[in-house]
């Protein structure tokens, strides 16, 4: 019964740590993740150390205990508070901290290690030599020399299509990620998963997906606490009750759950709502949220023991071309010669697609989301409101989740926080919700969309044709990737080509008109 | 004796519905610490009894619902008469909390990752359970809310110099500003300036609090401005220049938007938990905010007493608690031991077997550096072996490779607060300009 916890505000032991360790989590970014510690409402004061010093202690080199990324605010605040702050006296600029995410080479000098170890009881066996039975090799070792399939990018696309392509007997596959899993738009989104889509190849998608979630704890393994709350779309003007009836016509004629309600039902659905400051609101039942950071942890480790080798912390830094083709990719840890390419890259990936000649017109753009204190469960669906793209919903472990997207954005990958992003979510919040004004922000962070010209995908081949990409998702590419995938996968394994290959090609848009999808939040 | 005699209740606070003696404006935590009743909440997993640890606002143990607010830090709200305190994450109270079941049935930890996903109705049944247990306040009243919102928008404030934390090192650095003219705002989170200098626990060479009275006048003569009561919750760029956000305790709270020309940050550091099995039970207290609450509130946390810790701060910390009148024992290292006690601290039981009988036990080894606001700015941090823990890189002039941003005292690492100030005072010389 005695615990020796190293995070009192999560209740993380010791032996948590040594067993994510054991998992293969070795940097302090990813042991964060997987055992949660530091996510309370201290934010890692009271925890860092120890967990960095446990770290070392079981091998870890000094690269892999770079301080987890601080997060404003320093001590949690009320939305209330905030919400004083004007937000047009504010600029938008890159934002803290400073230094990027992710990036694998700390900003920081470290000591010897060896005097820093605390005398802790003799570690587990299973972490002492650094995995455990089932554990993968460390993920940041040198790349193999040849692949069938490189996938660039180790967020949800890129994962879950190496999964499913293990799955159709196409094992030689490496997944290179830059940073640790999680640490691109996978890892900061808010985790909204939904049907209520504005085309019915969306909503043919998100269905699968969804079917999907409601299956992945027991296909892949781990938990992701899919939890079918509900999307609440609220509309506080005539536009917006426009486009929410066109597209529950869709809807019912797609055969989803969506309704239009009124504010009084709307009250219902959410009691804490200020229903007086809308007209009516979509709401569908039967959307959800997950918990984002297991699903990569599922299918990075289903696509390694189906023969998939994922390596993180490995830059790619170009490719080899012959004539229309690409031979290989060029890496920091080597070169993978290859017969295929998937760029799965999100924001990055107009980035790694120039390293190969091609000019995508994706553009990343930072969206900002930021997360409050655990309450007890009070709110069941999200909930967003259409016309200045603020959403939150309640997540598994109680906190507020929620960001706002800011029309002043400037395109570029940007993942810094700003305070101007706190006083505007915090005004919209409490305009739906007033009794958010007694709720405290414990931290905020960013994550960039990927946006495409038409609010649509880009997939397929795009410049040579062994070179595929799978990005464009604009900020809803995590719940389409287990559908898209599952699709993908089969297009690559020669089992027939779904019409989204047709239709989200990198070439449509130097054709004549293009069908927008306008149900974008954010 | 839970009070030194000088420190009579004034007031009286309601806990779960129950009386309990208090001083006006002294933070819930002292009160209920004073009261002998140091348990406050019950984790957010395992449903462990928890108490106040830090007493300084920094760690995440002594969340109470008060006011109709939740999660507020006992440690950091003041107590008023009939002040209505909740205790959270329980059912039905800390006290006598069914839930705690789960600590026993999970004795060897929980594995949310792996638990029930052996079927899909299982692991439906888990979400909508686990859902259920997670969380810790309820949502804030009405009325609660609506004063949780601040006034009129502030403004911006240009000062030359930003001071974050009055104690030894803050406090140098503000005179050494004021004493070449500048204006200052030293901003502080504690209701008084100070720093570890409120623990008056009288270092030989350590700077008086006299001083810190000393300081405040010459920085307000010059121009600045002493803010106790205030946090600083960040600092984020803006418009090509760092715009620092505060809080100002209420009534009522307040936020102020600050771009100072200069920072100097001496936030000092976060006092660690012991590593040690059932290190978390309530009774287990950071050193330096249980001395705080003696001499300020004449707090007296039990009748027996152990000081972890090897140093001089340590050594006086004892006699502090002593003089309260309060057995004392002395432990340097307490690896590999564990804490004995369930709902509060019983004994210390060291590796070795040795049983040491106590109702607390004080932390009173170095703290760890509070290096959150540097890395904001892109401060480089080191791993400072010693210390086992990251502390700002700074120059002996406090400059940290950052234009403009300044560190010194405990938050480049250990030091005792004579050093601490002598720090403070070089990075305050060097952010003259």
């Amino acid at each position: 019964m005695a615990k020796l916890l190293l995070c009192a505000c999560e209740d993380v032991s010791l032996d948590e740590v040594r067993r994510a360790f054991a998992l293969g989590h070795r940097d302090l970014e990813s042991v964060k993740r997987y055992t949660g510690f530091g996510t309370g409402p201290c934010q890692g004061k009271s925890c860092l150390a120890l967990v960095a010093r446990e770290l070392l202690r079981l091998g870890a080199t000094p690269a892999e205990v770079a301080p987890f990324t601080v997060r404003p605010p320093i001590r949690p605040v009320a939305l209330g508070a905030l919400a004083a702050i004007d937000p047009a006296v504010l600029a938008i600029d890159e934002g803290v901290p400073v230094g990027i995410d992710g990036d694998p080479s700390p900003s920081w000098t470290a000591a010897p290690t060896a005097r820093i170890a605390a005398a802790h009881p003799e570690p587990l066996d299973e972490a002492r030599d650094g995995r455990g039975a089932d554990a993968p090799e460390a993920r940041s070792r040198g790349v193999p020399s040849r692949a069938d399939v490189v996938i660039v990018g180790g967020g949800i696309q890129g994962l879950a299509l190496a999964y499913e392509l293990t799955r159709r007997r196409v094992r030689d596959v490496v997944v290179l990620e830059r940073g640790y899993l999680n640490a691109g738009a996978s890892g900061r989104n808010g985790g909204g998963v939904r049907t209520q889509w504005s085309t019915p190849t969306m909503i043919r998608l998100a269905r699968r997906s969804l079917a999907i979630c409601d299956r992945f704890a027991v296909d892949l393994g781990v938990n992701v606490w899919f939890r079918r709350g509900g999307y609440l779309f609220l509309a506080p003007g005539r536009e917006q009750v426009e486009r929410i009836e066109r597209n529950a016509a869709l809807h019912r004629r797609e055969g989803l759950n969506t309704r239009i309600i009124g504010p009084a039902e709307a009250l219902e659905v959410v009691p804490e709502l200020d229903a007086s400051r809308i007209l009516a609101a979509s709401y569908n039942p039967d959307d959800g949220v997950v918990f984002p950071w297991p699903f990569l942890w599922g299918y990075a480790r289903g696509a390694e023991a189906g023969g998939a080798r994922v390596h993180t912390f490995t830059r790619v830094t170009g490719f080899d071309l012959s004539g229309p083709r690409v031979t290989a990719v060029r890496t920091d840890r080597g070169r993978i010669a290859c017969d295929l390419v998937v760029v799965a890259a999100g924001a990055w990936s107009k980035e790694v697609a120039a390293l190969a000649g091609v000019a995508l017109p994706n553009r990343p753009i930072r969206h900002e989301i930021l997360v409050t204190e655990p309450l007890k469960p009070w709110l069941d669906p999200l909930v967003s409101v259409l016309g200045n793209g603020l959403y939150f919903s309640q997540s598994q472990r109680g906190e507020i989740v929620g960001g706002m997207g800011d029309p002043r954005e400037p395109e570029g990958v940007a993942l810094g926080s700003t305070l101007r992003f706190l006083a505007r979510f915090a005004r919209g919040a409490i305009d739906v919700v007033p009794r958010l004004a007694g709720v405290k922000v414990v931290r905020q962070w960013a994550g960039c969309y990927d946006v495409t010209p038409d609010n649509n995908p880009i997939l397929g081949p795009a410049g040579p044709e062994n070179f595929h990409q799978v990005s464009g998702f604009v900020g809803h590419g995590f719940m389409m990737a287990p559908a898209v995938a599952e699709l993908y996968a089969d297009w690559l394994a020669g089992r027939g080509k779904d019409e989204i290959f047709e239709r989200f090609t990198a070439d449509r848009f130097a054709g004549g008109p293009i069908a927008r999808e306008d149900f974008i939040i954010g | 004796m839970p009070r030194l005699p000088t420190f009579a209740p004034d007031c009286t606070i309601l806990v779960d519905g129950a009386p309990v003696p208090a001083r006006r404006g002294e933070p819930i935590a002292v009160a209920l610490l004073a009261a002998g009743r140091p348990l406050v909440a019950r984790s957010a997993k395992y449903h462990r009894p928890r108490g106040a640890f830090c007493l300084a606002g920094s760690c995440g143990s002594c969340l109470v619902r008060a006011g109709g607010l939740p999660n507020q830090r006992a440690c950091r709200t003041p107590c008023g008469d009939r002040l209505a305190v909740e205790t959270q994450n329980a059912l039905p109270t800390a006290a006598h909390d069914l839930l705690g079941a789960i600590d026993r049935v999970y004795a060897h930890g929980l594995d949310h990752h792996h638990l029930m996903t052996w079927s899909v109705l299982a692991n439906r049944a888990a979400v909508a359970v686990s859902r259920r247990l997670a969380g810790l306040g309820r949502l804030p009243d009405e009325a609660a809310a609506d004063a949780a919102r601040a006034g009129a928008a502030p403004r911006e404030e240009r000062w030359d110099t930003l001071v974050v934390g009055a104690g030894p090192a803050g406090l140098a650095a503000a005179e050494a500003l004021a004493d070449a003219g500048r204006r200052v705002l030293l901003a502080d989170q504690e209701p008084a300036p100070g720093g570890r200098l409120r623990c008056r626990l009288g270092h030989p060479g350590e700077p008086d609090l006299a001083w810190a009275a000393r300081v405040a006048t010459r920085v307000t003569q010059a121009g600045g401005e002493v803010a106790p009561g205030t946090a600083v919750l960040g600092l984020w760029h803006d418009g090509g220049s760092a715009l620092a956000a505060l809080e100002v305790d209420g009534p009522p709270r307040r936020v102020r938007l600050v771009r100072p020309a200069r920072i100097v940050v001496c936030t000092g550091g976060h006092v660690q938990p012991p590593a040690i099995a059932d290190g978390d039970r309530p009774g287990v207290y950071g050193g330096r905010g249980l001395a705080a609450a003696l001499a300020e509130h004449g707090a007296v946390p039990g009748r027996r007493a152990v000081v972890l810790g090897a140093d001089a701060e340590a050594d006086a910390l004892g006699r502090a608690l002593f003089a309260a009148g309060m057995s004392v024992e002395r432990v340097a290292r307490a690896d590999g031991g564990r804490v004995l006690g369930r709902g509060r601290v019983r004994a210390l039981a060291l590796a070795g077997g040795t049983r040491i009988p106590c109702d607390t036990i004080a932390v009173a080894t170095p703290p760890v550096p509070a290096a959150e606001l540097l890395r904001e700015l892109g401060a480089p941090i080191r791993l400072d072996a010693e210390l086992g823990a990251f502390a700002a890189d700074a120059a002996p002039d406090g400059a940290t490779g950052v234009a403009g941003l300044f560190a010194a005292g405990e938050v480049t690492g250990a030091m005792d607060a004579a050093r601490a100030a002598e720090a403070g005072r070089r990075a305050g010389e060097a952010a003259r300009g």
